[in-house]
């Protein structure tokens, strides 16, 4: 049943979207143009010596901060406990996740070996978007990714991503809600701060 | 034995109990149980939604049947206050897997921890620099079209016929053509992708929950209804059959985990690395995986 209600509202939804055309494919362009960029830096190989490292990772930053919107990734994870926090607490919490995200994936870029990523449709209904794709790995796997973004002053941010089905924002919410449940939510914090030092 | 079957067959009945379409299984073994807020997410501010919740600090109190059927029902009309979730998303499964055992769970998980970086690890290492990885990619598309009844007849007990075909055309192919298995052009030429299926997978098609989180020393992580999964498969594996005898069989079965092993090794450290408690992290993503494997 509840399958059938989604067939049924996918369907729809695609013809909303092709019958305004000037709209359509917004979140999966500028996907499309910030994975691009991503790529040209990685690449690039004026960039790869090593003097130049820091000036790579300072626009590789650029590039996805012009299209993730942390703010709304650090709600999203902390999620009730979002509400408890003063601003100053949020803005520490922003600072530290992104902190923690870039330590963990800015590597990953680096071993970026020509996989190609291969778009394949996306859904748009009002403000929020998903964007479904492929990375296509040297060993023949096809690993299915999905962005979900928001749109926001015109633009679109990503707010999630999920790999095989394991939603990022999910995970990172299971992660703190299980540690500030089981101590506090400064306990969450040096923790972060332990990690990204 | 038999003690052990009854609670078994308990366990797996009580997660029948919550229709597969609720979101969030909740433990009420466990008095430190955790709950994913995303179903009950309240917008700050925002009046108009439900923000009724347990306090979350007062953990000892386990909820009652009545709560826990207010949040499937919550959940499924989406309007109290949960994260906008639009008619076409597919349904991001917010529930979380009962983990009574945790203590025990997580020492298996250090267990596991060593082993793979005190021997699989080296031994994958080794393994690497001896063997060219197209040889290890073809070596694991042999033991995956080995693997083909599983796949299909899971297919089948859930009624995806074409699955069923789909793996049988693969299986054809990839025999012939893909000489013996090895290579794989029903994919690579024909586009003709794989249906992974398994028996853990069919019973919770039919709407058997996880059960809880079994995290098995050696075998890594899993769920009461996936260890039964696992057993059942068992009896479609053709190594299993091929292979009888348990000296063989384990060489057989240590082979492959220590081929696909050499083709993901650093997976796990990325999680450990991304990770603030690496071992809620491997459980959340082993649930979600497995979701959305069902759904598929």
């Amino acid at each position: 049943m509840a399958s059938r209600y989604c067939w049924q509202t996918i369907v729809l939804l695609l013809s909303v979207v092709i019958a305004v055309p000037t709209l359509a494919g917004e979140p999966m362009e500028k996907i499309k143009q910030t994975t691009g960029k991503i790529i040209a830096i990685v690449t690039d190989p004026a960039l790869k010596a090593p003097e130049r490292a820091k000036e790579r990772r300072h626009l590789i930053r650029k590039a996805v901060d012009e299209r993730f919107d942390w703010g709304e990734m650090s709600r999203r994870t902390l999620s009730t406990h979002w509400a408890k926090r003063t601003d100053a607490e949020r803005k520490e919490f922003i600072n530290l996740f992104g902190e923690l995200l870039e330590r963990t994936y800015m590597g990953k870029v680096d071993d970026y070996s020509g996989e190609k990523v291969r778009f394949e449709n996306e859904i748009i209904d009002g403000d929020y978007g998903i964007v479904k794709a492929k990375i296509l790995t040297r060993k023949e796997t096809e690993i299915p990714v999905i962005y979900r973004l928001k749109k926001k002053s015109g633009d679109w941010y990503v707010y999630d991503i999920s790999i095989e089905g394991v939603s990022f924002i999910n995970n990172y919410r299971t992660q703190f809600n299980s540690i500030i449940v089981k101590s506090s939510y400064q306990d969450l914090v040096k923790r972060l701060k332990a990690k990204v030092e | 034995m038999r003690n052990a079957l009854r609670l078994l067959l308990v366990l797996s009945l009580w997660s029948v109990e919550f229709p597969a379409p609720c979101l969030g299984e909740i433990s009420t073994f466990s008095s430190s149980f955790e709950r994913e807020e995303g179903i009950l997410f309240a917008e700050a501010g925002d009046s108009s939604v439900v923000t009724h919740q347990p306090e979350i600090n007062s953990a000892a109190a386990p909820l009652n049947r009545a709560q826990t059927l207010r949040l499937c029902q919550s959940s499924d009309s989406g309007k109290e206050g949960s994260e906008p979730r639009f008619p076409g998303e597919e349904v991001v499964e917010e529930g979380i897997i009962a983990d009574p055992l945790e203590p025990l769970n997580r020492v298996f998980f250090n267990f596991n921890d060593r082993l793979y970086f005190w021997f699989l690890k080296p031994v994958a290492t080794g393994y690497n620099n001896a063997v060219p990885e197209p040889l290890r990619v073809s070596l694991r598309n042999f033991f995956s079209n080995l693997f083909m009844p599983v796949r299909a007849v899971n297919c089948l007990l859930q009624g995806k016929i074409e699955g069923f075909g789909i793996e049988i055309t693969r299986f054809l192919l990839n025999s012939t053509m893909g000489v013996f298995g090895f290579g794989d052009p029903a994919n690579v030429v024909f586009n003709i992708s794989k249906k992974d299926e398994d028996f853990g997978q069919t019973l919770g098609f039919i709407g058997i929950g996880p059960g809880i989180y079994i995290n098995w020393p050696i075998l890594g992580p899993s769920s009461l209804r996936d260890t039964v999964g696992i057993i059942g498969d068992g009896f479609l594996d053709p190594v299993n059959y091929l292979a009888p005898h348990t000296r063989y069989n384990m060489g057989v079965k240590a082979y492959e985990k220590l081929n696909g092993t050499s083709l993901v090794l650093g997976d796990y450290e990325s999680l450990k690395k991304a990770a603030l408690d690496p071992y809620v992290s491997l459980r959340n993503a082993y649930y979600q995986h497995r979701q959305h494997k069902i759904k598929e």
